[in-house]
């Protein structure tokens, strides 16, 4: 049976940089995957208590793409007023290792823009599936679909990227 | 004809079971179109798997952090070690100080001890690791 973590600092250590990729991927930028990654441990850790026996994975990923969702639909909310000065927010890229991260990060760029032009439900199959690497039945649980519609989107996704890195 | 085109993806991934995979493998010997399809595929596949893995930006979830520090005890160890020059030599520097009356090991400690907290450069917590990571290594 998969061991569950018990609390939601050893959810951040095992599971934190698995979903900081996620939320790279998803979002595209490191401000948006920061913001993400801290909402769902926020999450994880009231949600934790109510945790019922089952797939954690499932469960964690349940959670993200909720947090990432709610998180668009807020920005679409927001758009009608003017964006704050967010420039000091986060002065992590002035660390050290920023141009280290960049050149990394820049290294997949065609197939991150790629991603981004993906629907939601094709880019997140597929992230969860080839960048988190999660099993069908896994994705299925965390999209809340049937397992014949993760397959479905999975290949129609890679199919979208191929036309669109040709 | 029908081209079981969705079940090249679940193949890839290891995701059909053996009746399936027979049933699509045995379609892909005759259907070019298919076995073209295929090969696009693995090669979109391989290449999102390609993407590098990003570390958390250190800061952002303290609790992970630790991970990205596995060497807590060495480091004791050589905190421990370069603590035991220092006072070797506040020691030295004390019996050999011209004016032992007007510089006692208290105030050389005293004076110690404010530049580790002005001057973060200076001090055994700022040693570089990795070389001590190559020290250790060669034990």
């Amino acid at each position: 049976m998969e061991s569950i973590p018990l609390t939601w600092e050893e959810v951040a250590r095992v599971h934190g940089r698995k979903i900081y990729n996620f939320a790279y991927r998803l979002t595209g930028n490191a401000d948006d995957a920061n913001d993400l990654v801290q909402e769902v441990l926020l999450r994880v850790r009231k949600g934790l208590a109510d945790y019922q026996p089952g797939s954690f994975e499932g469960w964690l990923w349940r959670i993200t793409r909720n947090a990432f969702l709610d998180d668009i639909r807020k920005r679409n909310r927001r758009l009608t007023t003017p964006l704050p000065d967010e420039v000091d927010r986060w002065d992590l890229a002035s660390t050290a290792g920023a141009d280290v991260e960049y050149t990394r990060v820049s290294l997949g760029d065609d197939i991150q823009k790629a991603l981004l032009e993906l629907p939601f439900e094709f880019r997140e199959a597929v992230v969860l599936c080839d960048v988190v690497g999660l099993s069908y039945d896994e994705i299925a649980m965390a999209a809340a679909v049937p397992i014949g519609t993760v397959r479905s989107r999975i290949h129609r996704g890679r199919k979208m990227l191929r036309g669109i890195l040709e | 004809m029908t081209h079981p085109s969705e079940l090249i993806s679940a193949y890839l991934d290891g995701e059909l079971t053996a009746s399936e995979a027979g049933q699509l493998l045995s379609h892909l010997a005759s259907c070019g179109r298919c076995a073209a399809e295929m090969e696009d595929t693995q090669r979109v596949r391989a290449a999102v798997r390609s993407l590098p893995v990003l570390d958390l930006p250190v800061g952002l979830v303290p609790e992970a952090d630790a991970e990205l520090i596995p060497l807590h005890h060495k480091r004791g160890v050589w905190v421990g070690a370069a603590a035991a020059i220092v006072v070797v030599v506040i020691s030295v520097a004390a019996l050999f100080a011209p004016a032992p009356a007007s510089v006692s090991v208290e105030d050389l400690s005293s004076r110690f001890g404010a530049r580790l907290s002005l001057d973060p450069a200076f001090g055994p917590a700022k040693v570089i690791m990795p070389e001590w990571e190559a020290l250790v290594d060669e034990e």
